[in-house]
């Protein structure tokens, strides 16, 4: 199995040329967030461009009627090293589908795939798919399970788990590919993922302050690789109280790491990529966010978060079928 | 191969009266990403998850005017005797997503998702293939597909909970929530497998409503094609079976109550070219050794005779032991029920005596078959579609590519123009939509 120092993205990392100029340093990531709404999609892909090429860190993207997972996987191709973040719901999904959507958008994006996680308590939603509205303790649980049995999912392929050996006549190794066997409180997933490894493997999880109290004390602080921490610029930006306010927001943070700064409530009728590229600047200049991303450039990179390498677990190998006990023992 | 000679113009005499021949073809692209029929054993084989990969195959279909890009999905691994199997391509990213990534960098191209209706909801699914169809402009469609098998549901909250018999008046009851969504209504639904309650909330799209693909294979999936679907994609190599593949259908439609010429019938095929005959000849034999290899056949054995038969030569003749019961055989999916097989494998291997064939060639015939293939010079597979579409048994092809991602290169290149110089396939897109693309009014 790979490990940290076989892994390509770290080997070829430290002299090989065109190296990102900005290694992992800790700061959170600054992300503009856009919302899905339908009126809004002829200025979308412009916006996601400008965005890109004006060295935002990454995109959020909030449920305003289209799904956000299509939507962010529509703006991969037409960016470069954005990162994108759908905020979406773990709760009433099929668990499968979403960790397979995940790894598909972290595929297309080649690394650039986050989740933003919410836990949906709108009584309309469990309704749309014929589920009872759990209650707030059950929603938190829920959440935890989804997120728990997404990342077994993403971790049942192996790296090098397609060998295409012409030899042998092997194309995928089932000794690298793993069951998730999720058992969870309300569903169970086997797996394995219907699609291979995605770049980043573990696919970033991050959750917004202000979702933390349905998501759960056990996604916050166990489970999500960090917080999101809120901007709000609808009031118009003023450069220097920003960037205080940011400044004071982090100083005082404990707990979990802010990993994202989340600029909210962006006007899109009034220059928006000139209010952010400003913003940017003056948040960069006071070392508060990270450096623009560079193109290649996974989410796991750019927050600072090591590689995540296969679990290669034993107990879930998916070709124990076929190994007689010895094997096994 | 035909030798028959082009006609010209439509058949004066219809296959069904109801039914009226356009003398047109479209074609879509299908990429499966699973089974044997697509070869990984080339330089040329590309990576079957990567992004390049997928763009560089739906820039090629555009540039030959196809009019759809089709995704295949499985909800579980295949697997084989237990273990996931390890012979063939797997692994392929979700086709939504997939599909909505890639209507950022084409124009006109129809996307169409391979979807399930047992293990979705139906509102979720309506809403994201609305998202997709907004997103393109009008260009998604919907290969809806049922399943009833436990093992797949082991993936999903509820597991196998769906009746053999109940696959397609669930399907319908899906496909109704669906179409309530799109139309942006009020939906309260209290049935058999659902209770829904949902607001569509969405515009409509620039073609109304995705457009339906059905595989349309058994009866009773030509019956739920007939009153459901747009396209019908079941694969049917011969001019006979397509023939008669066209009157079935047209009669199903009418008795629908749906107008016979409203259901577009695109047969999946593979499609084998070469400058002659006797270059395609060899060339689909190189094909077929390439894409089932002795270790795959032998697996395609033991999914018929359920157990061990890695002791036998594949070059030497087929197995004669009996088949074993294998209670988990029958979850798979595969085709497998034991009381056939003892039959099934006796027939076969009668027939394979007869012929004179190994495992191996057997097994190359037999997968092969399946197929629906057009193979012969560019000329004699131009003439054999004239020949199709002017009798009006088909409306296009749904072409399997054997390789990733240069596989459409040789029909785009040679076929096509050959198709567009005999008046049967369009010199450019009707229009933007898959609906317009596809000669499908609105819905």
């Amino acid at each position: 199995m790979s490990t940290m120092t076989d892994h390509p993205s770290i080997a070829a990392r430290a002299d090989a040329p065109g190296a990102p100029q900005n290694p992992p340093c800790g700061l959170p990531v600054l992300a503009v967030d856009l919302v899905t709404d339908p009126a809004l999609l002829g200025g979308l892909a412009d916006l996601a461009r400008g965005l890109d090429k004006a060295g935002v860190g990454a995109l959020t993207l909030s449920d305003g009627g289209l799904h956000p997972i299509q939507v962010a996987a529509h703006l991969a191709p037409l960016t470069r090293a954005i990162a994108l973040l759908p905020r979406t719901d773990a709760v009433y999904v099929e668990p499968f589908h979403l960790a397979t959507q995940l790894m598909s958008l972290d595929h297309i994006s080649h690394g650039r795939a986050g989740w933003l996680l919410t836990a949906e308590t709108d009584p309309a939603v469990p309704a749309t798919v014929g589920r009872t509205t759990l209650d707030l303790a059950a929603t938190s649980r829920e959440a935890a399970d989804v997120l728990e049995a997404s990342r077994l999912v993403w971790d049942s392929w192996a790296e090098d788990a397609v060998v295409r050996d012409t030899v042998s006549g092997v194309y995928v190794d089932a000794s690298r590919l793993q069951y998730a066997d999720f058992e969870g409180e309300t569903f169970s997933v086997r797996g394995p993922a219907i699609t291979p490894r995605s770049p980043q493997g573990l696919i970033p999880v991050l959750l917004a302050d202000t979702d933390r109290a349905a998501a759960g004390e056990r996604v916050a602080a166990e489970l999500a690789d960090g917080r999101v921490l809120d901007l709000d610029v609808s009031t118009g930006t003023h450069l220097e109280a920003a960037s205080d306010a940011l400044a004071t927001a982090l100083a005082g943070e404990q707990g979990p790491v802010v990993r994202l700064v989340r600029l909210v409530g962006l006007d899109l009728e009034a220059d928006p990529l000139g209010t952010v590229t400003q913003l940017a600047a003056a948040l960069r200049d006071r070392g508060l966010i990270a450096a623009a991303p560079d193109a290649g450039q996974s989410l796991r990179e750019q927050m600072g978060l090591p590689a995540a390498a296969h679990s290669n677990d034993p107990a879930r190998r998916s070709d124990r079928a076929r190994l007689t006990s010895k094997d096994l023992a | 191969m035909s030798t028959a000679t082009p006609v010209t113009g439509t058949n004066a005499h219809p296959i069904h009266p109801a039914h009226t021949p356009t003398g047109q073809l479209s074609f879509g692209a299908f990429f499966q990403g699973v089974n044997s029929s697509t070869i990984w054993r080339l330089p040329d084989s590309g990576d079957q998850v990567a992004w390049e990969s997928f763009e560089a195959l739906i820039r090629t279909a555009e540039r030959g005017k196809f009019a759809a890009f089709f995704l295949g999905e499985g909800l579980r691994l295949r697997e084989h005797r237990g273990v996931p199997f390890e012979l063939d391509v797997a692994g392929r990213p979700d086709a939504q997503t997939l599909l909505a990534a890639l209507a950022a960098i084409t124009e006109k191209i129809g996307l169409v998702a391979t979807q399930n209706t047992t293990y979705n909801d139906p509102v979720d699914l309506a809403r994201r293939l609305q998202t997709l169809d907004l997103l393109s402009e009008g260009r998604a469609g919907w290969n809806i597909v049922t399943t009833d098998n436990a093992w797949t549901g082991e993936n999903f909250r509820r597991g196998g909970y769906l009746d053999h018999a109940d696959r397609y008046t669930h399907a319908e009851a899906f496909v109704e929530i669906a179409q309530q969504y799109w139309r942006g209504e009020s939906i309260s639904h209290d049935g058999a497998h659902y209770s829904v309650r949902a607001q569509g909330d969405l515009p409509r799209s620039a073609q109304g409503q995705p457009v339906l693909f059905q595989a349309g294979a058994s009866p009773a999936g030509q019956d739920f094609a007939a009153r459901t679907a747009d396209v019908i994609f079941s694969p049917h190599g011969t001019l006979e079976a397509a023939v008669e593949f066209r009157r079935s259908i047209a009669e199903r439609t009418v008795a629908a109550g749906r107008d016979a010429n409203s259901v577009k019938i695109l047969p999946g095929a593979e499609v084998v070219l070469a400058a002659t005959e006797e270059e395609a000849d060899e060339k689909v034999r190189w094909v077929r050794d390439l894409q089932v290899g002795p270790e795959q056949a032998i697996a395609l054995l033991e999914q018929y005779w359920g157990r061990d038969l890695s002791a036998f030569d594949p070059e030497g003749p087929l197995p004669d032991v009996e088949p074993e019961v294998v209670e988990s055989g029958v979850t798979r999916g595969a085709g497998f029920q034991f009381a056939q097989a003892q039959d099934l494998t006796r027939q076969w291997r009668e027939e394979a005596a007869q012929k004179g064939q190994s495992i191996l060639e057997f097994a190359r015939v037999k997968a092969g078959s399946r197929r629906g293939t057009f193979t012969g010079s560019y000329d004699a597979v131009a003439d054999r579609l004239t020949e199709f579409a002017r009798l009006g048994a088909i409306d296009g092809l749904n072409i399997t590519p054997w390789l990733i991602p240069s596989g459409l290169d040789d029909i785009v290149d040679h076929l096509i123009p050959r198709l567009q110089e005999r008046g049967v396939y369009p010199a450019d897109y009707a229009g933007s939509t898959l609906r317009e693309n596809l000669g499908l009014g609105p819905r």
